[in-house]
């Protein structure tokens, strides 16, 4: 039986495998610009081409969020068939997306949009989606899906602070790295998108137990999962560890995107989950 | 001789006595130096014994106390707040133990100073952890023993038991190569015992030349190279103050009450002593009401006030450093480290303060309790950093009211690997815990040129040779740095490792840095190599590998 409304993401949610089709989720692109090419993420530029051209590139790209036209465009669309959306994004504190979202909303009369901030990025907006793909109705999606957002954590291990440093997110101060020792930072962000350093490590395979230590304190989780970029031997042997000491949980596999990319650089690692 | 036919050791004799001792071995210490096992430039344990017994005689020249316990006593005192280096903690241990041995004494006849000297051995080897023969603490006791000897002839005069125990301590030095492998393979005896062998031999040429003047002992003492304790840490609002130091010299002083009130006054209080002398150490807004207080108590000498608000504004302006927001587990940072890219690297890890010391120029007790004084916390963890800085930064704890943990690193890699384990939002014990954990997962390379010729573990090394240490461990000679430090990392299992750091010492250059770079990548491919410009002496690489 076909949902009554629809739902709707943008492309840092890194929707893992098979979930846009099988949860029936409408994905937005945000833009990634080296120089003066600018590309949509996921749609014009694909996460090996992205990393690849990272690699060469001597500048770094800059990213920028859908426009509210883009928006309207979608929802308009999505307006025909469904009578309603849920249309979940990135944290208000880390892009302007879902106040896009918002002011395209406005500009499509007749049509429901629930708007959510997520107050997170990448795959913890999937379990969200996911929620919502699973709810009755837009009303108990809706209620649903603002229940879990103070619970999405990311824990994210950077192999290098410099795409988030040069990006203005995080500060080396706030990183715990105030040296030119090249120390791993392991971040988490938090409700209200607040990034916050939890450990600092020299070493990548020192850094990956301290991650699952930190989760399995932070413990119980709904759902949880593993997101990286361009590291899926690390990512799929953090999967296999978590499922073998916690037999009861599923661990997807979900990779970075362009735009959440520019920002973590590759090899980073990310313990996504929302929190019960 | 004739006017001390049958003198007991009162005060102002064991006060010239230990200024002859402080003039012997300020001549010799250079001798003391040169007795090095090690062919790596070291703490130089002749150095480290005249600071310490410099300090030990600093208070002790401005006291007329009558009676041998109470300067034992500053003796004591003086020397704990001056140790350096192992001997130097060790030679505090001896005058700690002597001056319990005399307490209530005002003067010893030669069966008391015997005891009192075999007393002082026994102090030092309870003070340390693991006693090893043939070391300054086997030359203590020997020199205790054959005092006892002396001393038990009826008719034994004080020249005759200091001369026993100078002997003995000599026959004792000559020894301590058929105890100590190190020494035998170096072909040297034990540079501490002999130190102590110096500080004997000078009581007994006071006692013999007794019509020398203190002064003219004293003339050639050499000036102490100072050593820098300098702390980067926020400005407190309410400012520093002055640094007020005195001795106040009176008769029943109450010790307690002189400290309550000069508590009231300021803070980092110190007030020890003797009823009739008491040193005050007092950082405070209004030395004037200081001063006039202690005045009330009695005559104050060697009165010393610092502005150390110009003294802090001053280093820290000239470093760049800014204040940070205090720790919610309230605890403090101190490590002991020299070199200024290592001082950055520390600092930009959150160390509050620095004390500048290492291999060569190991820093006081003092310069570590100031220090951890300056910290704006009231726990701290102290990291050495070296493994010859140990031993006195295991004394501080005893003698401030902050809770101070020693976090015993041996190396710049093991601080370093402390340091970036500690959270600023755990509890001291939690990071005690994991700090260790991981200071122990760390190895260490050093690279540095042997200063002389030597045989250590079973190594021919000729001076000027590159040699590498593993953990402390001279491994490895050669001619080439590259060569050296591949060998060592062959040895601890390259392939077990992730990354290699490299501090760069001072007197390494680009070329030279640049070819063991290109060494160890070629050699150790899967290794990361990291550069770090440390800027430390001796060393031109110190590696840290994880």
């Amino acid at each position: 039986m076909k949902r009554s409304f629809a739902v709707v993401t943008d492309s840092t949610a890194d929707l893992p495998g098979d979930w846009r089709q099988r949860y029936d989720v409408e994905v937005v692109p945000l833009k990634v610009i080296f120089g003066e090419e600018t590309f949509r993420d996921g749609v014009d530029i694909n996460n090996d081409e992205f990393f690849a051209r990272l690699a060469t590139s001597s500048k770094l790209p800059t990213t920028s969020a859908p426009s509210p036209g883009e928006f309207a465009e979608l929802y308009t669309r999505l307006a025909k068939d469904h009578d309603g959306c849920i249309s979940i994004h990135i944290g208000a504190a880390l892009s302007a997306t879902a106040e896009s979202a918002r002011v395209g909303a406005q500009s499509v009369e007749g049509f429901r949009v629930e708007v959510i901030d997520s107050e997170t990025v990448t795959m913890p907006m999937a379990f969200l989606c996911k929620v919502a793909a699973e709810s009755a109705s837009l009303d108990e999606a809706t209620a649903a899906v603002k229940q879990r957002v103070p619970g999405c954590r990311v824990l994210a291990l950077l192999d290098t602070l410099r795409y988030i440093e040069m990006g203005g997110r995080v500060s080396r101060a706030q990183a715990m790295i105030g040296t030119m020792l090249d120390l791993k930072p392991l971040l988490l962000v938090k409700e209200g998108g607040e990034i916050k350093a939890v450990d600092r490590v020299r070493t990548r395979s020192r850094a990956i137990p301290r991650m699952i230590e930190f989760f399995e304190s932070d413990m119980p989780v709904e759902y949880v999962g593993v997101v990286h970029a361009q590291a899926p031997e690390d990512a799929e042997r953090i999967a296999a560890g978590l499922r073998e000491r916690h037999p009861d949980l599923e661990i997807p596999i979900g990779q970075i995107g362009c735009v959440l990319g520019t920002h973590t650089g590759p090899k980073a690692l990310g313990l996504v989950y929302l929190k019960k | 001789m004739a006017q001390r036919a049958n003198p007991g050791v009162d005060g102002p004799l064991f006060k010239r006595a230990l200024l002859g001792s402080l003039s012997w071995l300020s001549t010799n210490h250079e001798e003391v130096n040169r007795l090095n096992v090690f062919p790596v430039p070291d703490g130089d344990t002749g150095t480290n014994m005249l600071l310490t017994l410099q300090s030990a005689v600093e208070d002790i020249k401005e006291s007329n106390a009558a009676e041998v316990s109470k300067i034992a006593k500053l003796a004591s005192h003086g020397s704990l707040m001056g140790a350096r280096g192992n001997s130097g903690v060790i030679l505090s241990q001896i005058f700690r133990g002597f001056a319990r041995a005399v307490e209530g004494k005002s003067s010893l006849n030669p069966a008391e100073l015997a005891a009192a000297l075999e007393e002082a051995a026994n102090a030092a080897y309870r003070a340390v952890n693991k006693p090893t023969e043939g070391t300054i603490l086997t030359v203590a006791r020997e020199a205790g023993r054959a005092a006892t000897a002396a001393a038990s002839s009826p008719e034994a005069t004080m020249p005759q038991v200091i001369a026993a125990a100078a002997a003995g301590a000599r026959a004792a030095v000559l020894k301590t190569p058929s105890q100590l492998q190190i020494l035998r393979d170096a072909g040297v005896v034990d540079a501490g015992g002999f130190g102590l062998q110096l500080i004997l031999e000078g009581m007994l040429k006071t006692l013999e030349e007794l019509d020398s003047s203190i002064e003219e002992l004293t003339a050639s003492r050499p000036v102490a190279p100072a050593v820098a304790s300098q702390v980067a840490v926020a400005l407190p609002e309410e400012g520093w103050g002055y640094c007020t130091e005195f001795l106040i010299e009176g008769s029943n002083l109450d010790l307690d009450r002189i400290k309550t009130q000069i508590e009231a006054l300021g803070n980092s209080v110190l007030v020890v002593g003797e009823p009739e002398l008491v040193k005050v150490h007092v950082h405070t807004d209004d030395p004037t009401r200081v001063i006039t207080l202690a005045g009330g108590y009695g005559k104050l000498l060697k009165l010393n006030v610092g502005d150390m608000s110009t003294q802090h504004r001053r280093i820290l302006e000239s470093e760049g450093q800014t204040g940070t927001a205090p720790r919610p587990n309230g605890v403090g940072l101190v490590a002991v480290v020299a070199g200024n890219g290592l001082v950055d690297i520390f600092r930009g890890l959150g160390v509050d303060a620095i004390v500048e010391g290492g291999q060569t120029m190991n820093p006081s007790t003092q310069d570590m309790l100031t220090a951890i004084d300056s910290v704006p916390y009231d726990e701290v963890i102290l990291m050495p950093n070296n493994k010859n800085v140990i031993l006195a930064a295991k004394q501080v704890p005893g003698l401030t009211k902050k809770k101070v943990h020693v976090l015993e690193t041996h190396s710049v890699p093991q601080g370093v690997a402390a340091v970036v384990a500690f959270r600023g939002d755990r509890p001291a014990a939690d990071n005690l815990a994991a700090m260790r954990s991981e200071a122990e997962r760390v190895q260490t390379i050093e690279v540095t040129h042997a200063v002389r010729d030597t045989r250590s573990n079973g190594l021919k090394v000729k001076k000027g040779d590159v040699i590498g240490l593993i953990n402390d461990k001279l491994e490895f000679a050669g001619t080439d740095y590259g060569e050296v430090v591949n060998k060592a990392l062959g040895k601890l299992g390259a392939d077990s490792f992730e990354l290699v750091t490299v501090y760069r010492g001072k007197d390494a250059s680009d070329d030279e840095l640049k070819k063991l770079e290109s060494d160890i990548r070629s050699t150790h491919p899967g290794l990361e190599v990291e550069v770090q410009q440390g800027g430390q002496q001796h060393y031109p690489f110190i590696l840290s590998v994880e």
